[in-house]
């Protein structure tokens, strides 16, 4: 009696967890696929996004495998991440130990015996860092990647066909910002040139917190990208003075503040191929100067009720994420006790702001003759490098995600056609040969550059997650073979 | 082993000629960075003529040179459990420090509590000395392992090339090194370079002195003679304020000193050995030849 009574209750008890764990369980499982339609998902998905722009139409997937397919998705972030943060933890928890083991053994051991726990202390470092680098930034960067181009092959075809009938019916025009005939004579925020003043004494106080990389000493580029810049600019809304300065940093970066100072970093003028790529990036940080982004943000921001601060605040915001400047501020923030280190999702603005840069990016560019591509051409190529998220800031806080890139489609849709739009000139050929000058000697300089660093002499190299710029994802997380079984 | 057996062994092994592979200098050039001073203004601008070198007290020739540029400066914070108390004197001459360090240097941050740790390597940008100062966490060890750290800083500097300069900002403090005062001293004496030292805790010091025992007041004497040490061997000048703004003004003498330093060069002639080579640098108004100027140059040095 007491047996069965007992085994009643086991019963009880495995039913209970199954009936709680059974839905939970069915709903974490990667959702199944017959393998060549997942195959044909991954092979669409490490296109870039101008192809899928023009293969999307084409492509006939139901809507019940592109929701399995963002599922798998979800569930490889995931599990990748976690993977990643696992063993980021491990390697912390080795780490602490080592140190403790250390330090309970540093007065009774040899000499020996210590640079072998200073070399296994060095490998346990190395092995976290590039963990966590893998976990939070490589790994979400590269599947919020995917997941727009999965967007975007479920979205665009139905978008192409409203875009086309809306052309066709003139109603285009009549969209935001659609008076693009008149660009330069309209105004889209008054009262751009007050930024001037906030733009000049952040630029000080940059310079002055000595974050400020040095700047480029060629004539040759420094004239190009001024140039550059300027015709853009004279091209757009524009109503204040244009300064621009060429930073001699490898980050792929360019940044604006209030008032129409333009930041553009060497990483950038190495990344982009053509003239058009870099005008259309010029373009995007111009229109954050003529839609008065910082301005606006500042706006948002006076609930810390010190407007100097605040245009701080904005500057961090539309640095595009250059990430030490970004660091810095938002610790400042903490540390002076303002505490309002913002984030973009808190102010919920600047995803508002950053397709209307877009769009106007892609306006001024295409207005001053160049091919308005040249932008998506360069967000394709650098979001469709999986992996390069080393230097890469501007995507930092300029995410690749499906509404930017169909806000930029769409607008070059409905710009009027347009002879003669430039792609690449021979002055960008000429300024990418000084480049080359100036890359060679800032590398150089980095070769040379001191270091405390140097690794405990004696002791093998330290292990390295093999991951380089440009790899798939998949390298690092291979999917498990039992994933694909099943059939959609 | 007793007090004196032990240091009679140590003055003769100090006696015996050091190992060919032992030495990191083989040539016997050596390079001084030195303040000239009256009273309390530097004093620039003087020729190689208002100079004369002694070595072991006897003169040398020597040559006066353009300093070499830029300045590697290593900033040295201790941040342990156990400076709780005077953190914010460390933050704050971290700061003060950053605020007046010019552009065109390098600069590095390294911290130390049970053992050193490289914060951030040479850099040229020195705000992200500063945010890497402000991303630390909470100091996780309660040691303060000073002397460790200023011998571990100073092997690391040893290999590096042009001129170089720690800014050790700490109160001297030790728990539990293992390298000994003496250590770290030789080794200072050996460096090539300045070290200047900003204090932490004199305020807290000041305040809770007259309430601690001998000992912790032994320990406190101790520290401060540390760090002057550090300071008189290399050439440098430690500071030790009383209040919080007063870093400001230290930092930019730091500074100003390291703007106004001569550097001059010569050709050793002290044989290899473990002994201390006395130095003296002497300098004098050239319009007043009696005119003496004091000069802070370190006290001597010795081969590593």
């Amino acid at each position: 009696m007491e047996k069965a009574n007992r085994l009643r209750q086991g019963m009880a008890v495995l039913l209970c967890i199954s009936l709680s764990a059974g839905p939970a369980a069915a709903q974490r499982a990667p959702a199944p696929l017959a393998p060549e339609v997942r195959k044909a998902f991954d092979d669409a998905l490490r296109k870039s996004y101008n192809d899928l722009f023009e293969e999307a139409p084409r492509l006939e997937f139901s809507q019940a495998q592109i929701e399995a397919m963002r599922e798998i998705l979800e569930n490889r972030q995931k599990n990748c991440t976690a993977e990643f943060r696992r063993r980021a933890e491990d390697h912390a928890k080795d780490l602490r130990k080592e140190q403790e083991s250390l330090r309970a053994a540093t007065a009774r051991i040899d000499d020996a015996e210590r640079k072998q726990r200073h070399c296994r202390i060095q490998n346990l470092r190395a092995l976290e860092s590039q963990a966590r680098v893998l976990a939070e930034h490589a790994i979400p960067v590269a599947y919020e990647n995917r997941k727009a181009k999965l967007e975007l092959i479920e979205k665009w075809p139905e978008e192409l066909k409203k875009v086309r009938e809306e052309i066709a019916a003139g109603r285009h025009v009549n969209r935001k910002w659609g008076d693009v005939k008149d660009i330069g004579f309209r105004e889209l925020v008054p009262d751009q040139e007050k930024d001037i003043k906030i733009g000049q004494e952040t630029v000080r106080e940059m310079k002055m917190a000595g974050l400020m990389p040095p700047e480029v000493d060629n004539p040759v580029v420094k004239k190009y990208v001024t140039n550059l810049a300027q015709r853009v600019a004279k091209h757009s809304d524009m109503r204040v003075p244009l300064n621009i300065t060429v930073l001699n940093s490898k980050e792929v970066n360019a940044f604006a503040l209030p008032g129409g100072f333009l930041f553009i970093q060497r990483g950038l003028l190495e990344a982009a191929e053509n003239e058009a790529q870099l005008a259309g990036v010029i373009a995007h940080e111009i229109a954050h100067v003529t839609g008065r982004h910082g301005h606006r943000l500042m706006k948002r921001a006076t609930i810390s009720s010190i407007i100097y601060q605040a245009a701080q605040v904005a500057a961090l915001i539309l640095t595009g994420g250059a990430a030490t400047i970004g660091t810095y501020y938002a610790l400042q923030y903490g540390f002076y006790g303002l505490g309002l280190v913002l984030s973009l999702d808190l102010l919920g603005v600047s995803r508002e702001m950053e397709l209307e840069a877009d769009q106007l990016g892609v306006q001024y560019a295409w207005n001053a003759g160049f091919d308005p591509n040249g932008f998506i051409h360069f967000f394709d190529k650098m979001a469709t490098r999986e992996g390069y998220v080393n230097g890469l800031s501007w995507f930092r806080t300029h995410p690749p995600f499906y509404a930017r890139m169909v806000q930029s489609k769409r607008e070059i849709m409905y710009l009027p056609p347009r002879e003669g739009l430039v792609v690449n000139s021979t002055e960008f050929d000429e300024m990418k040969r000084e480049l080359k000058k100036v890359t060679e000697q800032a590398e150089q300089e980095e070769k040379d550059r001191p270091s405390l660093l140097a690794p405990v002499q004696g002791c093998p190299a330290p292990e390295k997650i093999e991951f380089k710029p440009g790899d798939p994802i998949e390298k690092l997380c291979p999917e498990p073979a039992a994933a694909s079984s099943g059939r959609r | 082993m007793s007090g004196t057996r032990r240091r009679f062994l140590r003055q003769a092994l100090g006696a015996l000629p050091l190992l060919p592979w032992a030495r990191a200098q083989t040539l016997g050039r050596r390079s001084l960075y030195f303040t000239v001073e009256e009273g309390d203004r530097l004093v620039t601008g003087l020729g190689e003529g208002q100079f004369r070198v002694y070595e072991d007290g006897q003169p040398v020739p020597f040559r006066l040179l353009e300093p070499e540029k830029p300045v590697l400066m290593t900033v040295l914070a201790e941040y342990s459990q156990a400076s709780g108390l005077y953190l914010n004197d460390i933050l704050v001459a971290a700061r003060e420090l950053m605020d007046a360090a010019p552009e065109g240097n390098w600069y590095s941050l390294a911290t130390y509590s049970q053992e050193l740790q490289i914060v951030r390597d040479f850099t040229r940008m020195k705000g992200e000395i500063l945010a890497s100062f402000q991303e630390l966490g909470q100091p996780f060890w309660g040691e303060v392992n000073t002397y460790d750290a200023v011998f571990e800083i100073l092997e690391k500097l040893e290999f590096l090339p042009g001129r170089k300069v720690i800014a050790l900002i700490g109160s001297g403090l030790n728990t539990l090194s293992r390298q000994t005062m003496g250590d770290v001293q030789r080794k200072a004496e050996a460096a090539e370079l300045n070290i200047f030292v900003l204090g932490a805790g004199t305020l807290l010091r000041g305040q809770y002195e007259p309430y601690m025992d001998a000992m912790s007041r032994m320990n406190l004497l101790q520290a401060e003679a540390f760090l002057n040490m550090l300071a008189k061997k290399t050439g440098g000048q430690a500071f030790f304020p009383r209040f919080e703004t007063a870093y400001r003004d230290i930092a930019r003498t730091v500074f100003t000193m390291l703007d106004s330093q001569y550097r001059l060069e010569y050709e050793s002639r002290a044989k290899p050995d473990r002994r201390f080579h006395r130095l003296r640098v002497e300098a004098w108004d050239p319009r007043d030849e009696k005119k003496r100027y004091t000069v802070r140059v370190r006290e001597g040095w010795r081969w590593s």
